[in-house]
């Protein structure tokens, strides 16, 4: 049976058995690994998986289920039993289906997130890529310990029906190669380096230098000390920088604000962090991970800025929240987050890549890796455990390691010194290099 | 009828049908493959704003084919159970093996385990494939009503309970044939509290391997009486004075020190790639005499314990580190192989959906001799560990992290000033060695622990109180 009609014909139960309204979401995914350690091959994981994801709203009740068993006689009974159980809960009057006038309908250009090259690569092929990986730097420096590179890709398919009529349906490819070095440090000590790179496209993935990368960033953790504990200016890596992001995203989240568990409620339309700070969404970036027209709610996703020039422009409301809130429904979540310094006269139009704002900093410490942590969601006080590099006068000095950073997340905004023009276009968020002033570190 | 022919029927296989898939799997070589079916169902019922308004039921059902040559892996796996399927996922896991003799003599059963409801670890009297909806919904609307009357300053509650059972059937060429029944229960309140403007929040669980008799009222009242506790506590709680200095940390929940800082590294996985701190240390002294860490798949009832791991390995308890000398790893089969010594029982995955990897159970530390107020008496100036959030590891490195939710200061021996949200970082291997006194009060804790080493696993962690001299506390300056 076809995806769509399997769909169809869940909603159809859904309906038989009594129930108001229903949304159907139907994935399926075929993906491999192939990993590649010291150069010999590893591991290789081949699958295929479809689940079926049912929510129902019926007599003013919810509930949300899924499986993965979905022969016609089996699925019937599974939604019979989830009407059933639906039910039984309280009523909870906010549950509804989106108004349809937000609904998605379709005709957006071709956003271009798939290649059918997934169903074209040979098993042996993409071993190779996996092995040419831990190839560039296998037994190329006598302080290696180990060398494991892993090629895998994705094909990954989504359709969405719900009983108010709409239909959507994408489908996504990815390619990702990775490796991850570790070598010879002091004492017991075995420093790790990784990188990868990940494309929609097979011919797009960067598929060398990718394991040089992962040696070099081993080996200069070599000789890494603690760090005296002080204020410092701290740049974040591009490889990590989201993690500053993170904590404001989720207080934008309806819930955390519903749940009186936000730093960021009543916030909107308030300056709340540095002037120059500003936050999008860019749901339509053609050949861009994440990239999508609607969400799951079936709502039409649209460019939005978040954060502009510091003051909270936007929250994060479904239809749920919107109407506990009574606030205007936005969008469930980001789809593409970018992050970028404002455009104010006087400021670098361009922007500065990671070498620039070290000089700009002058002195400080570069954070390359985040180690465990958490941000209180009430208040914002975050204390996250790192390693980096000390930098002076724009030049990196040393590696550090075993230091935490505290601060709460709207300080740290209000202390910013740049926000970069480089962006990893692996990453789905497309948060660059970040640079902040006054930051406690603690070492020493 | 057993459960293992139960769970036979359940998945629609015969042995002939396990021998044939099997043969297929080594039909291109290998020196072992097995066999891994789940049929699990999860429901979760959830509470906010007062009313029980959400429910949920999530089926995954399937069955995953590993070939092993040496230690190289292929693993595939099918969610539709018809021969047909199982035959394709062997034959593609058959792929990382090509140079061996193929196999194709089919695999005589040489062993089976049964594992009985009643027999095990975890024996339930109240399956919750029987229990209602109706039947939980009055332990959410207690747990609500609990919150709300125990603090004026308490403004939301939201609550889950979460149950499950996965049958498990398994089997390998060397004719192990076993199977298991294995339920969860999982209940998570979070308070949040507002004085004058000022907001926090708080979490507590409880996770059993258990059915339905698990969910009384004296462990939703408990609960309650946690939760507003440790969120009230943080109100008068301020950032230290960050830096390294001594750590108390407290008995329970601070076993997830353990987990971090050494357990991971003692995973044998990256000991057999030698890419952990600990990878010469076999035989050796590395923490004081008076320390003996364990990992243990065998306490009943709880979160981490298996009756057998997830390469049909019946479960036990580890010592990791006995008296001081590291004696042991945690091993799969293919590390267990790799060191010429037997699984421990640790080959653990999170669904048929992964092939098993050593992992955890419930990793604790033995009791020392000491008593907690003695060793905070000797501390001069120092943080004393309350509560404990999420924590994380470079195996390589050995730098390890953990989240302190909440604790006191430490200042001339007597706890003083409550603090919160701070960040503990340290190297496993100093860590250890910097363990100086262990209290006799360990306890097991049964919060909702799962590990995220590449794949979930329901875990569970314990300590004594013991005081580590010196760590790197965030802070402020």
């Amino acid at each position: 049976m076809l995806q769509k009609e399997r769909a169809k014909i869940a909603l159809e139960y859904a309906k038989q058995s009594g129930c108001d309204n229903a949304r159907v979401t139907l994935s399926s995914a075929t993906q491999s690994s192939f990993t590649v350690r010291n150069n010999q091959t590893e591991r290789i994981h081949q699958s295929k998986s479809a689940s079926l994801y049912i929510q129902l709203f019926t007599n003013d009740r919810y509930g949300s289920f899924s499986t993965n068993r979905m022969e016609t006689a089996e699925l019937k009974k599974f939604i019979e039993e989830a009407v059933r159980v639906t039910k039984l809960v309280t009523p909870d009057t906010y549950r509804s289906l989106p108004d349809k006038s937000l609904y998605y309908t379709g005709n957006g250009k071709d956003l271009e997130q798939h290649d059918n090259s997934t169903s074209k690569l040979e098993p042996s092929q993409k071993n190779q890529i996996a092995f040419d990986c831990s190839s560039e730097i296998y037994k190329s420096d006598p302080r290696i310990i180990s060398v494991n590179s892993e090629f895998s890709d994705l094909d990954d398919y989504f359709y969405m029906i719900d009983s108010q009529g709409f239909e959507g349906e994408s489908r996504q490819s990815s390619f990702s190669l990775s490796c991850e070095c570790s070598v010879k440090g002091k004492g017991e000590s075995r420093p790790e380096g990784w990188w990868y790179e990940s494309s929609i496209f097979f011919d797009s993935l960067k598929k060398n230098e990718i394991g040089k990368t992962a040696l070099e960033r081993a080996l200069s953790r070599l000789g890494s000390v603690k760090l005296k504990s002080g204020k410092y200016n701290m740049v974040l890596e591009n490889t990590i920088s989201s993690r500053v992001i993170a904590p404001i995203i989720s207080a934008l989240n309806g819930a955390s604000l519903q749940q009186n568990n936000s730093f960021l409620k009543d916030m909107a339309g308030k300056k709340v962090f540095d002037g120059n700070f500003r936050l999008f969404d860019n749901p339509h970036l053609v050949k861009h991970a994440g990239s999508r027209y609607f969400d799951g709610e079936g709502i039409a996703t649209k460019p939005m800025a978040i954060i502009e020039n510091g003051v909270v422009n936007s929250y994060f409301i479904n239809t749920y929240y919107s109407k506990k809130l009574k606030m205007p429904v936005t969008i469930e979540g980001p789809s593409v987050p970018m992050c970028k310094y404002s455009e104010s006269p006087g400021n670098n139009p361009s922007g500065r890549d990671l070498g620039e704002i070290l000089k700009h900093c002058g002195n400080g410490v570069l954070v390359t890796g985040f180690n465990g942590g958490n941000t209180n969601s009430s208040t914002g006080d975050f204390s996250f455990g790192a390693e980096g590099f000390v930098f002076e006068n724009g030049v990196i000095k040393h590696p550090v390691n075993e230091i935490n950073i505290t601060g709460n997340i709207i300080t740290l905004w209000n202390n910013l010194i740049d926000i970069g023009n480089d962006p990893r276009t692996s990453s789905r968020w497309l948060i660059p290099t970040l640079a902040f002033e006054n930051v406690n570190f603690s070492g020493i | 009828m057993t459960d293992t022919y139960q769970n036979m029927a359940l998945f629609g296989v015969t042995i002939e049908n396990l021998n044939k898939i099997l043969a297929t799997a080594l039909s291109k070589g290998g020196d072992y493959a097995d066999l891994y079916f789940e049929s699990s169902k999860a429901n979760e019922l959830s509470l906010r704003d007062g009313q029980v308004n959400s429910a949920g039921t999530h089926v995954d059902y399937g069955m995953g084919v590993r070939v092993l040559s040496g230690d190289k892996t292929g693993y595939a796996f099918t969610e539709v159970t018809t021969m047909e399927e199982m035959i394709k996922a062997a034959k593609a896991a058959s792929v990382i093996a090509s140079q061996n003799k193929s196999r194709i003599d089919g695999f005589p059963v040489a062993q089976i385990l049964e594992t009985k409801a009643g027999n095990g670890y975890y024996p339930q009297t109240k399956e919750w494939e029987h229990i209602s909806v109706s039947h939980k919904i009055p332990f959410l609307q207690r747990l609500n009503g609990k919150i709300f009357s125990s603090d004026d300053r308490v403004n939301k509650v939201m609550a889950r309970i979460s149950d499950s059972q996965s049958s498990i059937l398994f089997y390998n060429s060397e004719g192990v044939l076993a199977s298991d029944v294995r339920p969860m229960l999982s209940i998570v309140a979070t308070c949040i509290m507002e004085s004058n403007g000022r907001i926090e929040n708080g979490s507590y669980s409880r996770s059993y391997r258990g059915g339905f008799e698990f969910l009384t009222n004296s462990l939703i009242d408990h609960i309650a009486k946690e939760v507003v506790a440790s969120t009230s506590f943080l109100f008068n709680a301020t950032r230290p004075k960050g830096g390294q200095m001594p750590v108390v940390m407290s008995a329970g929940s601070s076993g997830i020190l353990l987990h971090e800082a050494i357990g991971h590294a003692f995973e044998a996985d990256f000991n057999r790639m030698d890419t952990s701190i600990f990878s010469n240390k076999m035989g050796e002294k590395i923490c004081s005499q008076e320390i003996s860490v364990v990992d243990d798949g065998t306490i009943p009832f709880n979160r981490g314990s298996i009756n057998f791991d997830d390469e049909g390995v019946p479960s036990q308890k580890t010592y990791m580190v006995r008296e001081g000398i590291l004696e042991s790893y945690l091993h799969d089969r293919i590390s267990a192989k790799h060191y010429k010594t037997n699984p421990t029982g640790n080959g653990r995955r999170e669904s048929f959906r992964y092939m098993p990897l050593p992992r955890m159970r419930a990793t604790y530390m033995e009791n020392g001799k000491n008593r907690e107020e003695d060793i905070i008496a000797s501390v001069k100036k120092g943080i004393f560990a309350l509560n404990f959030s999420n924590g994380q590891v470079q195996i390589g490195a050995g730098d390890f992290t953990f989240f302190v939710k909440s604790g006191y200061l430490i200042e001339n021996g007597k706890l003083t000033q409550p603090v919160k949200d701070i960040n503990i970082i340290g190297n496993g291997p100093e860590a250890l060695a910097n363990i100086v006194a262990v209290a006799s009060n360990n306890i097991i804790d049964d919060s909702t622990w799962t590990c995220g080493k590449e794949q979930y696993c329901p875990v569970s962690c314990g300590m004594p109180s013991v005081l580590v001299n010196k760590l790197i506390v965030g802070g402020n300056e």
